[in-house]
């Protein structure tokens, strides 16, 4: 009977390809979407956003705006549970939310071999170690300024040596460029050497990190500069918080997405089993059981689902994977990351929603007064 | 008991207000082998009587049996799988599957049933032989004459071998020439298959063909010897047949 359906779906190939087409585009949507939530999640819930603090300057925003004093870093180890500090100093293209934003993170190159997620897939750590202007180039990034190791980069005031590239188990690393501090420093000129934008604190095991937090800066407030100190997660998601809640709208985009296949197929089928009546009536006189012609209808609303959903779903994975694309705004960045989670949910959504497009039609099909269809001309 | 027997069939419908019975406590049997002719004026019941006896309809009260099942007592499903097994049906139509091949549309039926891929490829195949279509196994139904297409609808009928076939007006659309050349394929198929054949025919000259000629009038039948045709001219306008 499979032959029956695909020969259907082959006999209406316009409708059925543009139906198709409906579903890929829309389950497009939905991955892409999906990807921004996925990485959204992984910044603020991923396994380091709760096991280390940021230490940024009160009421600032923009990493432009934050200025703390490198010592900071000895007066912070102190405070119990702290097991070590990494001064950084950022710099942004774009203080807003872009698509194309360039963060640079300068900090002691030992410390960022030691602790970041990283693994160079070009260029060397001693080229980097050993050169001033040397920066590591994270894979998304590499990807979409079109740079490998041993080019020259320059944005702004700012110009670097790429001594490598590398990838991350944390997407968000991979849309960061990484320089030495003194270096980021000596760019941003001379009023700015001995200042940093923040302070990682990376927690003991076992530390409360809110007790820590409160610590910190408690003990920084009678310094020159007072701090604010989160979580990682918490610091992230409050330095995106408008783009935030712009993605938590887009969320409902990509369920609105699913609404639309639902429709679509379910009209078209609909459409489909209306003209075919008799047929139905037909293969019903013939012998074929109401349930068998139910799983017909259904047969042929899930292909229609489950080929435009696959389609849509692998045009976005193989887009995403590409393209390196990232939004970002004041320094924190989300990368749009593809996942084997997301591929899953994206096919199984398509099947789910092919069947329940087919629900009506196909009960419709099934319950078709026989004789009365049989006299349709 | 016969093959198939109804016993006190009734069967109504509602026309706006008027109620219409085109059968009212018809009582009929046919044995095994027979080859029964059903003819009657236009909205007398002949179509109703056939799609009750294949379970596509139900009766307002009374019994069928078709080889010894109260097929009035199934449920849809069940009617399913009983037509599937035990009824072929031809319909005036054709009603072939337009994207499926002649072969495709004859093995449909068995499709249905626990056959090995072996047995069923030699019953479409036979089938298809009997209806003299083996060369157009793979055309699709818009590469078929009219003609063709009921041959095909025949072979679609009688391949899962069932105990009783059903014709609706089977030659009804079809020009003189086809519509002989069905008949004389309906005979032989009955003769030669010993299928059991029930056809509702306006044609006179095809309802001669059958063993046993029934005229259903004002809801009841009325057994009809053999006749002889009286041409056109001489006849008056109640009809073109006479009885001898």
């Amino acid at each position: 009977m499979i032959t029956y359906v695909l020969k259907t779906l082959w006999r209406h190939r316009t409708r059925t390809l543009l139906t198709v087409s409906g579903a890929a585009v829309a389950m497009f949507v939905f991955c892409f979407v999906g990807s921004v939530q996925e990485g959204l999640n992984r910044l603020t819930t991923g396994e380091d956003a709760d096991r280390s603090l940021i230490v940024f300057q009160e009421n600032r925003f923009c990493p432009t705006s934050s200025r703390l004093p490198e010592d900071y870093a000895g007066k912070i180890k102190e405070v119990s549970g702290v097991r070590d500090v990494m001064p950084i100093q950022v710099w942004t293209n774009n203080c807003r939310a872009s698509l194309d934003i360039v963060v640079f993170n300068g900090a002691d190159p030992e410390q960022i071999r030691s602790s970041r997620p990283i693994e160079l897939v070009e260029g060397s750590w001693d080229g980097f170690e050993s050169q001033r202007d040397a920066a590591i180039v994270g894979r998304n990034v590499a990807q979409r300024r079109g740079l490998d190791a041993g080019d020259q980069f320059s944005i702004g005031e700012i110009s670097v040596k790429v001594a490598g590239v590398f990838e991350s188990s944390v997407p968000s690393e991979e849309n960061l460029i990484y320089t030495s501090l003194a270096f980021l420093q000596y760019t941003r000129g001379l009023d700015a050497a001995g200042l940093v934008t923040q302070h990682e604190v990376t927690l003991a095991e076992g530390a409360d990190p809110d007790r820590v937090a409160s610590e910190i800066d408690a003990k920084l407030r009678t310094g020159a500069v007072a701090t604010k100190t989160r979580r990682k997660g918490a610091f992230q998601a409050s330095t995106l918080s408008d783009l935030v809640d712009l993605i938590g709208f887009a969320h409902w985009l990509g369920y609105a997405c699913v609404g639309l296949v639902l429709s679509l197929v379910a009209t078209t089928t609909v459409m489909s089993v209306q003209d075919r009546m008799k047929e139905y009536a037909v293969l019903q006189t013939i012998g074929v059981r109401p349930v068998r012609t139910m799983r017909l209808v259904l047969a042929e609303s899930t292909l229609l689902c489950i080929v435009g959903g696959f389609s849509g779903t692998l045009f976005a994975l193989a887009l995403l994977w590409g393209g390196g694309f990232a939004i970002g705004a004041e320094g924190a960045t989300i990368a749009f990351r593809p996942s084997i989670g997301l591929a899953v949910s994206g096919i199984s959504i398509s099947a789910l929603v092919g069947v329940v497009a087919g629900v009506a039609p196909a009960v419709q099909a099934a319950t078709v007064p026989i004789v009365d269809a049989l006299r349709q001309a | 008991m016969a093959l198939v027997e109804l016993r006190g069939v009734s069967k109504s419908f509602q026309k706006g207000d008027e109620t219409i019975t085109p059968l009212d406590d018809v009582d009929l049997s046919i044995e095994q082998g027979e080859f029964v002719s059903l003819m009657g004026p236009s909205g007398t019941g002949k179509s109703t009587l056939l799609n009750l006896v294949s379970g596509i309809d139900r009766v307002d009260s009374g019994t069928i049996f078709v080889d010894g099942t109260e097929i009035t007592e199934l449920s849809r499903s069940k009617l399913a799988d009983w037509r599937a097994a035990n009824l072929g049906y031809i319909f005036q139509t054709h009603n072939l599957i337009p994207v499926l091949t002649a072969y495709e549309n004859v093995e449909l039926p068995t499709l249905l049933l626990k056959l090995s891929s072996t047995e069923r490829r030699q019953r479409v195949e036979l089938a298809l032989e009997a209806v003299g279509l083996s060369d157009r196994a793979e055309h699709y139904p818009r590469q078929l004459s009219g003609g063709q297409e009921q041959r095909v609808g025949i072979a679609r009928a009688i391949v899962s071998h069932p105990k009783v076939v059903v014709a609706d007006e089977p030659t009804g659309s079809l020009d003189t020439e086809t519509s002989e050349q069905i008949q004389v394929l309906l005979q032989r198929l009955n003769k030669e298959l010993n299928i059991t054949m029930l056809m509702v025919t306006h044609d006179a000259e095809a309802a001669e063909i059958a063993s046993r000629r029934l005229l259903l009038q004002n809801g009841k039948f009325v057994e009809r010897e053999k006749t002889v045709l009286v041409p056109e001219d001489q006849t008056p306008a109640s009809g073109s047949v006479a009885t001898q």
